[in-house]
């Protein structure tokens, strides 16, 4: 690929005063298993000079545990949370999306950070230049978007307005239902946001020269129940086409709280609260769980090929619900 | 596997194959391990548009660009020609896909090389385009090129001899619908041209000697068809062909024209070598596609499974250009009779082209894509007809001493075999009569899930197709050397050709060894296809290694004072025949300074198809829509087999090179308001994983098939054939409704089953 | 041992198969530039083009090698952030200089557990991974740490044979 600066920064202020000082001209470099692929196939006008590489961050590849909850260091590997014991025992929605993701090689190498934070898979936005010229695209800055009237088929069914990609990250899916929050730090020095205000629909609440270096998941309730399920071609290797993370808690036999969180079907991973209004205060039967899975696509407005998704969301809903 | 006991050395048994350690070591050498001295490295500026006319190009500024020693454009290219006929230039003043050639660079590295293309001026002039295949055919269709009208690609074009097969017209079909019970017809595609996908992207290095004298190194399965299909096109300059160790062709890297005319333009230019490597993404939008195939036709059966008449139009669609579509319309035309018996034929072919990266070679070659598109119609009838499609299928099935018209438009008498033992078994162990449930019905519903079952059958005459030379060498140190232009893309056929000569002259296997796939230092090879490797490659090396033998004995005779057929050798030593204490070894049969050669030479005989039948089983997740592969099973008679562990992997194949997952998953998928190829990465083309491996049984009978001596005969091309139509018909089981498209997708089946309203 | 802070690098040292190498960053012909791969290094560099590079995108697995023990996508990985790292590539395997092979090799020949040969070095280097954390895999398991290889010959059933092979025979 072209050629760029490289630094290896040794803190976080290292990392933001090079961001700063390259103007938006340098990408931070983590896992490196998505920026590459941006980089090799030209798909942005911008090319970056610099490359800041944050692997040489010390300590922000922990995962913690404690009474309060779990913080994840923006570095940690998704493997390392797929495979952790207190994140499979407590926060199995976590460990399972985290395992879902691609292959072992990725992710091995691929952080939670760059997962949360990585671009869309559009088609037309991954274009690649070398085949005949980048697409220009509404997300991009400039054009419209070639997915409305082209082929959407993984495309959102809901909450797309000018841009119809999907949030790719699986562990966004499941942090959602978890009540994560994403720490960020940056010119306007630290802030932390819960993950449903992270994402936007073109993308994030990062601006330029901001990092984020630390997740944080509140312990869920006594008793509760999660599930990731996630729907692919393929069983490995595919980004969703549809997803669902749930947390549940159950007493006397009703649900006494639900979070129930869609991917792969809107911009952002999306809480199907017309879901979880259904199922509280009620037992987790079949008729529920099909009434639930109705609400959770109520609000969907699939364009002509990708209608699909609606009955796969649902069939993805229910059976969280009743596992 | 059912087998004879084997009563040979090394036929039959499994041997490591002689390229192993190379292999497993990363030491085989594959094109991008090759560097020449002093090379460049070339790349392609790409169409950004699916039809345009190139109204200026300035190349000023690349030129300049330190690192770069060539470029060229349409104004500079050599004259030469590839295509059938011959219509596809170096570089055109026109683009006819997105992804198209518009101008080559030649730079010492290959960041360069990138950089320079973004520096090339182009301005064009959009054209309509079309994507159609009976659109494209329309009086007032763009067209792509001036001599073409209508965008029809000549047929008659004699690629395989005067009569070359273009449609199959014989009898009288309306007398033979007359005659039918059940009539099937419509309309069916197999248009998701997939991509035959080797792991390797193809790659050329071109290295001129002199103005007439040039050498490529090239990732094909066949070295001498970059010789002596491309000496005409290329104004006959001396070409040698070195075939490097090939990841993965499926066909597709065979003929390679395109990086070969840019590597050798490149080098010409530059005087010095060039590699065209091409990348993944050049692999998925610029190289060899399936063909588009759609059919428009009818079928007459009578009750017990006689076809009366088949009548049709076989629209063929290649993409931006024909690369060989016509042969692969002569192959499909005579396999669909092999398939069917029956008097009454009209089926005519129609060859398009369409603004989409062009349809090349693929493993199937022009039968696979006919039969899926075939299939539902014939699946109508028997539906109607209440037949089983297995007895139909091993009723109709080729027998021997009936006849078809081969792709040379002759008729040829089949000597092969009666496939149906190998039918029967595959059935027997697939248990598809207890599965079988009849048409539209699924074989097992449980829950959400519906379990359904399919199959399909193929065959191929071409596994004795075109000639074949070789010489085998015997050395004085007791081992063989055969000299056969036999490259290595995944077959195994370098190392089971060394067992037949290994057997012929019942030397240690590890004693012959075969020279390197380089058109210089061997005869005339037509190449690894249409498993023609172990009848038509095997009969000339067998022969020549029975040559050189019968030359050794003579020589020996005198020694023994006796005549040669009262010898044999055995283990490097001469002996009269079952006295292994009387041998002689060679170097003193022949001295030390002399080799003993021997030479054969296979001539084309499409007298004996080869056959498989694939039966599938899948569940149908009636909520998702989606379509797992359970369960496979593939049967065929080989007559004899010659390695066991790569015959299993040419049946496994089954699952690649754009076979059965097809119908499942596999589509290049082409954005029809814009031309762009939208699935151009290994993320977004889905192709199978270890995770989601079917249960598969290889049913292998060996029961003798009159081809050489050891009546062994290839099937390695058919084993992906039968795939796509098999899946759609279980598909369609499993649902209870007729799917007609391919693939299968999750939307698909959730719209047959009426969970998604139309719009 | 923590290097002292270095912002930009001049150098990166690597230890590839047992060798030590040290190689200059910077834009010159001979000289490791930033945007390198680890893949082009250990072919074009380091003349060991055992490694295949097949997508070039971490999406087939041809390129997996073994960094510090664990399977890594060489075209994805950049070489100036693999100071101090212990690559082993397929040339690394078993000891060529003896004729020895990794027990793992020899199951692949064995078994025939390939057609064409290109995915071979990033199976064997992905299943050297597996074995070195998990003696004994269930066939499960194996497909699991393989699930990310493409093989277009389907040379699948073959190579679960060999892996299962080979584990047996190290145990």
């Amino acid at each position: 690929m072209k050629t760029f600066e490289h630094f290896d920064a040794a803190s976080v202020e290292e990392a933001l005063s090079l961001l700063k000082k390259y103007g938006g001209k340098a990408r931070v470099m983590a896992g490196g298993t998505d920026l590459l692929g941006v980089l090799k196939d030209e798909i942005l006008e911008d090319y970056p000079d610099a490359l800041i590489n944050i692997k040489t961050i010390p300590g922000m590849d922990t995962l913690k545990e404690s009474a309060g909850g779990l913080t994840i260091g923006a570095l940690a590997k998704l493997a390392d949370i797929a495979s952790s014991p207190a994140v499979k025992a407590k926060y199995a929605a976590l460990s399972q999306a985290a395992e879902s993701v691609a292959s072992p090689e990725i992710r091995t190498m691929a952080t939670i950070g760059g997962n949360l934070c990585q671009d869309v898979r559009c088609w037309y936005y991954r274009y690649p230049h070398h085949m005949g010229g980048r697409l220009l695209c509404y997300r991009k800055g400039s054009g419209p978007c070639h997915a409305v009237k082209g082929d959407h088929r993984y495309h959102a069914i809901m909450g797309g307005k000018r841009c119809f990609a999907v949030c790719p990250s699986d562990t966004a899916t499941a942090l959602l239902a978890l009540q994560a929050e994403i720490q960020i730090v940056g010119a306007r020095g630290t802030r932390t946001l819960p993950v449903e205000d992270f994402f936007t629909p073109l993308g994030n609440s990062l601006s330029k020269g901001d990092l984020v270096t630390e997740i944080r998941v509140p312990r869920p309730a006594q008793g509760n129940r999660q599930t990731f399920l996630k729907f692919t071609v393929r069983k490995p290797i595919d980004f969703a086409i549809a997803s669902v993370a749930s947390v549940i808690t159950v007493e006397d036999g009703v649900c006494v709280d639900a979070r129930i969180v869609l991917g792969g079907v809107a911009p952002v991973p999306l809480r199907a609260k017309g879901a979880e209004r259904v199922v509280q205060g009620k037992p987790l039967d079949a008729k529920t769980a099909e009434e639930a899975a109705d609400a959770s696509v109520s609000g969907a407005k699939p364009r002509s090929g990708n209608a699909y998704k609606v009955e796969i969301t649902k069939a993805l809903v229910k059976k969280a619900l009743l596992l | 596997m059912t087998t004879m006991k084997t009563q040979y050395r090394y036929i039959g048994k499994p041997t490591p194959r002689n390229d192993a350690l190379e292999i497993v070591t990363g030491k085989a050498e594959f094109i991008d391990d090759v560097k020449r001295p002093a090379m460049l490295y070339g790349k392609v500026l790409r169409s950004p548009y699916p039809h345009a006319n190139i109204l200026e190009i300035d190349t000023t500024k690349a030129e300049a660009l330190p690192g770069v020693k060539a470029v060229l454009t349409h104004k500079n290219v050599p004259g030469w020609k590839t295509g059938i006929p011959r219509h596809v230039r170096v570089l055109d003043r026109k683009v006819r896909f997105v992804g198209d050639a518009v101008a080559l660079v030649a730079a010492e590295t290959e960041e360069i090389a990138a950089e320079a293309l973004g520096l090339i001026k182009v301005e064009y002039e959009k054209l309509p385009a079309v994507y159609d295949v009976e659109q494209a055919i329309q009086p007032d269709a763009p067209q792509l090129y001036d001599e073409f009208p209508r965008n029809l690609v000549p047929l008659d074009v004699k690629v395989f001899g005067p009569k070359s097969l273009s449609k199959v017209v014989m009898g009288d079909v309306e007398k033979g619908f007359g005659e039918a019970d059940f009539i099937g017809e419509g309309t069916y595609a197999y248009e998701n041209f997939a991509n035959p996908l080797p792991l390797e992207p193809p790659g050329v290095i071109a290295e001129w000697e002199g103005p007439e004298k040039l050498t490529v190194w090239s990732a094909t399965q066949s070295a001498s068809w970059h010789r002596f299909i491309m000496l005409s096109k290329m104004g006959f300059p001396d070409i040698r062909t070195i075939s490097t160790h090939c990841g993965g062709s499926f066909g597709s890297k065979n003929y390679s024209a395109q990086p070969l005319f840019y590597a050798a333009a490149l080098a010409k230019a530059s005087g010095r070598a060039v590699k065209v490597r091409y990348t993944k993404e050049e692999q998925f939008g610029a190289f060899a596609l399936r063909l588009g195939s759609r059919f428009r036709g009818k079928v007459g059966i009578k009750k017990d499974g006689t076809v009366t008449a088949v009548s049709g139009e076989w629209f063929v669609d290649t993409g931006a250009f024909s690369d060989m579509a016509q042969a692969q319309i002569a192959v499909g035309c005579g396999e669909a009779q092999l398939m069917l018996r029956c008097l009454n034929w009209d089926l005519r072919t129609r060859l398009v082209c369409t603004n989409r990266n062009a349809s090349g070679i693929v493993r199937g070659f022009g039968g696979q894509e006919l039969e899926s598109a075939f299939h539902p119609i014939l699946s109508i009838a028997m539906e109607q007809a209440e037949l089983d499609p297995v007895e139909f299928f091993k009723k109709n099935y080729v027998k021997p001493g009936e006849g078809y018209y081969w792709r040379d438009g002759n008729w040829w008498v089949c000597r092969g075999k009666d496939y149906s033992n190998a039918i029967m078994e595959g059935a027997k162990a697939f248990q598809w009569k207890e599965k079988w449930k009849g048409w539209l019905t699924p074989t097992a519903v449980q829950g959400t899930k519906r379990i359904g079952v399919g199959v399909g059958v193929h065959g191929n005459a071409d596994v004795g197709e075109d000639e074949s030379e070789a010489y085998v060498r015997l050395n004085p140190d007791a081992t063989a050397t055969i000299h056969a232009c036999v490259s290595e893309s995944g077959m195994g056929q370098r190392s089971s050709l060394c067992k037949m000569v290994a057997e012929v002259l019942q030397l240690p296997l590890e004693r012959v060894s075969m020279t390197p796939p380089d058109s210089l230092i061997n005869p005339f090879d037509f190449g690894l296809v249409g498993s023609r490797g172990t009848f038509a490659i095997g009969s000339a090396v067998i022969a020549a290694a029975e040559d050189a033998r019968q030359k050794l004995l003579a020589l020996a005779a005198p020694l023994f004072h006796s005549e040669p057929d009262e010898l044999e050798s055995m283990d490097g030593k001469v002996c009269v025949k079952g006295k292994p204490g009387t041998g002689i070894p060679w170097n003193r049969v022949t001295s030390l300074t002399q080799t003993c050669t021997g030479f054969g030479r296979f001539k084309p005989d499409y007298s004996v198809p080869n056959f498989l039948i694939l039966f599938v089983e899948v569940e149908v997740d009636t909520e998702t829509g989606q379509v797992v592969l359970l369960n496979v099973v593939s049967a065929t008679d080989v007559g004899q087999v010659i390695d066991p562990l790569s015959l299993e992997g040419q049946l496994y194949g089954a699952l690649g090179a754009a076979g059965m997952d097809t119908a499942l998953f596999e589509e290049s998928v082409l954005d029809r308001r814009q031309g762009h190829l939208l699935n151009i990465n290994m993320m977004d083309y889905k192709w199978r994983t270890f995770s989601e491996l079917p249960r598969f049984r290889n049913v292998i009978l060996e029961t003798g098939i009159p081809t050489h001596r050891y009546k062994a005969l290839g099937v390695g091309e058919i084993a992906t054939s039968p795939g796509p139509s098999a899946v759609l018909m279980a598909a369609s089981n499993a649902v209870g409704k007729r799917l007609c498209d391919y693939p299968v997708t999750p939307e698909r089946v959730l719209k047959a089953l009426g969970k998604i309203k139309k719009e | 041992m923590r290097s002292k802070r270095i912002r930009k690098r001049e150098k990166i040292n690597l230890t590839v198969n047992g060798h030590a190498y040290e190689l200059d960053v910077g834009r010159q012909a001979h000289q490791l530039d930033p945007a390198h791969t680890l893949a082009k290094t250990l072919r074009e560099t380091l003349g060991l083009t055992g490694t295949k590079i097949g997508c070039d995108r971490g999406s087939c697995g041809s390129c997996t090698v073994l960094m510090d023990g664990k399977a890594i996508l060489s075209c994805t990985t950049l070489t100036v952030e693999c100071d101090g790292k212990s690559i082993t590539t397929i040339e690394g395997l078993g000891d060529p200089q003896k004729g020895i092979l990794d027990p793992l090799q020899q199951a692949f020949i064995d078994h025939t557990a390939f057609q064409c040969g290109f995915c071979t070095p990033g199976m064997i280097m992905g299943a050297k991974a597996l074995l070195g954390q998990n003696r004994s895999p269930d066939e499960g398991q194996v497909k699991e740490a393989l699930s990310g290889h493409y093989c277009r010959c389907i040379s699948h059933y073959h190579v679960l044979r060999a892996v299962l092979e080979a584990a047996k025979r190290i145990r």
